[in-house]
């Protein structure tokens, strides 16, 4: 990175998030500080809702996700238009009727208190562990490759973040996810136009995406039924839909985007436009991973995307070896493209086959001088990270893009970590205030100020807590997925309640409080007893909170039962 | 505890004020159709590429 790159850079992140906190530094508003301005329109609250999914991750694995096992990812995001419909029909016009500032708060109101502390305890504990991960997993990616200090990339960040979350709260965030979220899209159209530039002369996007198509990494849809295939149609329409409806209508970090706003109709128009807007979206940037598979087939690039790693393991002649071997299998896999190429133009059928068997078989024998380089690495130091596909894009930034752009698109990077994490901060700040401050202490809800003073120092507590522990995070990486595993676990029931709550009229809050705590023991015995993949005590919790309602609210003492419609 | 309250008519009735679109219900099925005309061009691009 030269001055150039460092001014973009610099003066794109610090300048908006200077720009958000100058601009909501008088917010006095409890209503404005936790839901955002009331003149909203329905285009901030669209990109503030594609910011807060889209993190780092999004821009720096789905690229190498592309790059190394194709399109099929974006399966995954087939349920998400379908709970976005959803979300609008039932879950917003809901929670703007109650006109509550949390999705817990409906909870009690639907329920009961002990209910909604349960809602707000689950996301708490899940959103809390996992504050420091948003910041950390782009860290290490982008420290270690621009031979950056870890600690001090987070402390930047961290600190950043926190600066203009607690000064404007979630007018503050819309205002940046809204300026980041153009930012991002200006990076990652000049990604691809750069990408396409650089194709060899004559390749072109056509010819690219034929190459990559006969290697593969084209396939978008998958209509199997076959259960041990990880990305399918099937998998995607309904495991998305299920992951989708629970993030989008009972997680507070996106409930808080569209839930303010000038009115219903804009909330429900911000949605749609993600409905519309998100699998395109990942398309694209998936097939620039796919595009990149096709460029480093005719530009040079090393055996193992991680240079860092690699470099402090290849000390001996097996690791130079392994070099060499890689680039003598890429000049040939490079041959055989060509010669294939040539053969489909020929129009000969017999010649195609025979030359696209051929270049298959040369791809193959590159792609196993990469694995056998993991396996090497990973020999030499079993905690080693050998997972290089993250790397990909990055390396591709650095390495091709102009002056100027470099800095762009490491500030996209940047951009969407922040976006994501500021969503997260003032989603956990809000809850804290609202559904256990405000709770433990009601007299002190009736000052205003003093709300807006409490719900500041509540997210800048929970930024301290994410940034202490994405330091902490670099001594216990294993941590990363077991936070990833712990959200499995408590989604499915804190979807169930939901459920419940919108789709069970006749369910009461006894009912489904102790079924939701039934079902949250019987997922973690589940999870210590069993060995199948964490993604499905999503349906397994949700199921079994639902089942126990209906049954606890057929056999609970009449009692209790009239209590509560009393009550209600 | 309150019952669930049933679907809000009062949302509903409220037009979406999108040019070719008079109720909500006719905006969900426009995203649902371009959500089926997206997979039925991600089918096409796998036919044709792969």
């Amino acid at each position: 990175m030269n001055l150039a790159d460092w001014i973009v850079l610099l003066g794109t992140l610090v300048g908006i998030a200077a720009y958000a906190a100058w601009r909501t530094r008088n917010i006095r508003s409890l209503n404005t500080y936790l839901r955002g301005s009331t003149s909203t329109g329905w285009g901030t609250i669209g990109l503030s809702v594609m910011a807060t999914q889209a993190s780092a991750i999004t821009f720096l694995s789905i690229p190498g996700q592309g790059f190394e096992s194709g399109m099929g990812f974006v399966q995954n995001y087939f349920g998400l238009p379908l709970a976005l419909i959803i979300v609008c029909a039932v879950f917003l016009p809901m929670y703007r009727r109650l006109n509550v500032y949390t999705a817990y708060e409906f909870l009690g109101q639907r329920f009961d208190e002990k209910t909604r502390l349960l809602g707000a305890g689950l996301f708490l504990l899940q959103r809390g562990l996992a504050a420091g991960v948003t910041i950390y997993a782009p860290a290490i990616i982008i420290s270690t490759v621009l031979g950056w200090r870890i600690d001090l990339v987070i402390v930047f960040t961290g600190l950043l973040v926190i600066v203009y979350t607690v000064t404007g709260g979630s007018e503050a965030v819309a205002l940046t996810h809204k300026w980041q979220m153009t930012m991002i899209s200006a990076g990652m159209a000049t990604a691809l136009v750069v990408l396409l530039l650089r194709l060899p002369d004559g390749l072109g996007f056509t010819g690219a995406a034929h190459v990559a198509g006969a290697l593969g990494k084209l396939q978008a849809v998958d209509f199997s039924l076959d259960p041990s295939r990880r990305y399918t149609v099937w998998t995607g329409v309904f495991g998305g839909l299920f992951l989708s409806l629970s993030y989008f209508g009972t997680d507070q970090s996106q409930v808080q985007r569209y839930i303010g706003g000038a009115s219903l109709r804009e909330g429900r128009l911000g949605l749609m436009f993600n409905a519309v807007l998100k699998i395109p979206m990942q398309f694209v940037i998936l097939l620039i991973g796919a595009l990149l598979f096709v460029f480093y087939q005719f530009a040079p690039h090393p055996v193992f995307f991680n240079q860092a790693e690699w470099n402090r393991h290849a000390q001996d002649g097996k690791f130079a070896a392994l070099e060499a071997r890689h680039a003598s299998a890429l000049a040939q896999s490079q041959s055989a493209i060509r010669a294939w190429l040539e053969a489909r133009a020929s129009d000969d059928a017999a010649r195609e086959a025979s030359a696209r068997a051929a270049m298959v078989a040369a791809n193959d024998r590159a792609d196993a001088i990469r694995v056998e380089a993991r396996a090497a690495i990973a020999a030499a130091d079993p905690r080693a990270k050998t997972k290089d596909s993250d790397y990909v894009f990055i390396t591709f930034i650095l390495t091709e893009l102009p002056h100027g752009t470099i800095g762009l698109l490491v500030a996209v990077m940047f951009a969407a970590a922040l976006s994501s994490k500021a969503a997260e901060l003032a989603a956990l700040g809000t809850t804290t205030t609202i559904d256990l401050w405000r709770h433990f202490r009601p007299l002190a809800a009736a000052d205003e100020r003093r709300d807006v003073r409490v719900a500041r120092r509540f997210t800048a507590m929970w930024g301290l807590v994410a940034v202490a522990f994405a330091l902490f995070a670099g001594f216990a990486e294993n941590l990363i997925e077991a936070i990833n595993i712990l959200g499995s676990i408590f989604y499915g029931v804190l979807l169930g309640l939901f459920l419940v709550a919108f789709f069970l009229r006749h369910v009461g809050g006894s009912a489904v409080f102790f079924a939701a705590v039934a079902a949250e023991a019987l997922v973690i015995v589940m999870y210590f007893s069993l060995n199948i993949g964490y993604l499905w005590y999503n349906i397994i919790g949700c199921a079994a909170c639902v089942a126990f309602s209906l049954v606890l609210q057929t056999v609970l003492p009449p009692r209790v039962r009239a209590d509560e419609v009393r009550a209600g | 505890m309150t019952l669930a309250p049933g679907p809000d008519t009062r949302a509903d009735s409220e037009p979406p004020d999108v040019p070719g679109f008079r109720t909500w219900r006719g905006l969900y099925l426009f995203v649902f159709g371009w959500f089926v005309l997206v997979l039925a061009l991600l089918t096409a691009f796998t036919a044709i590429f792969s």
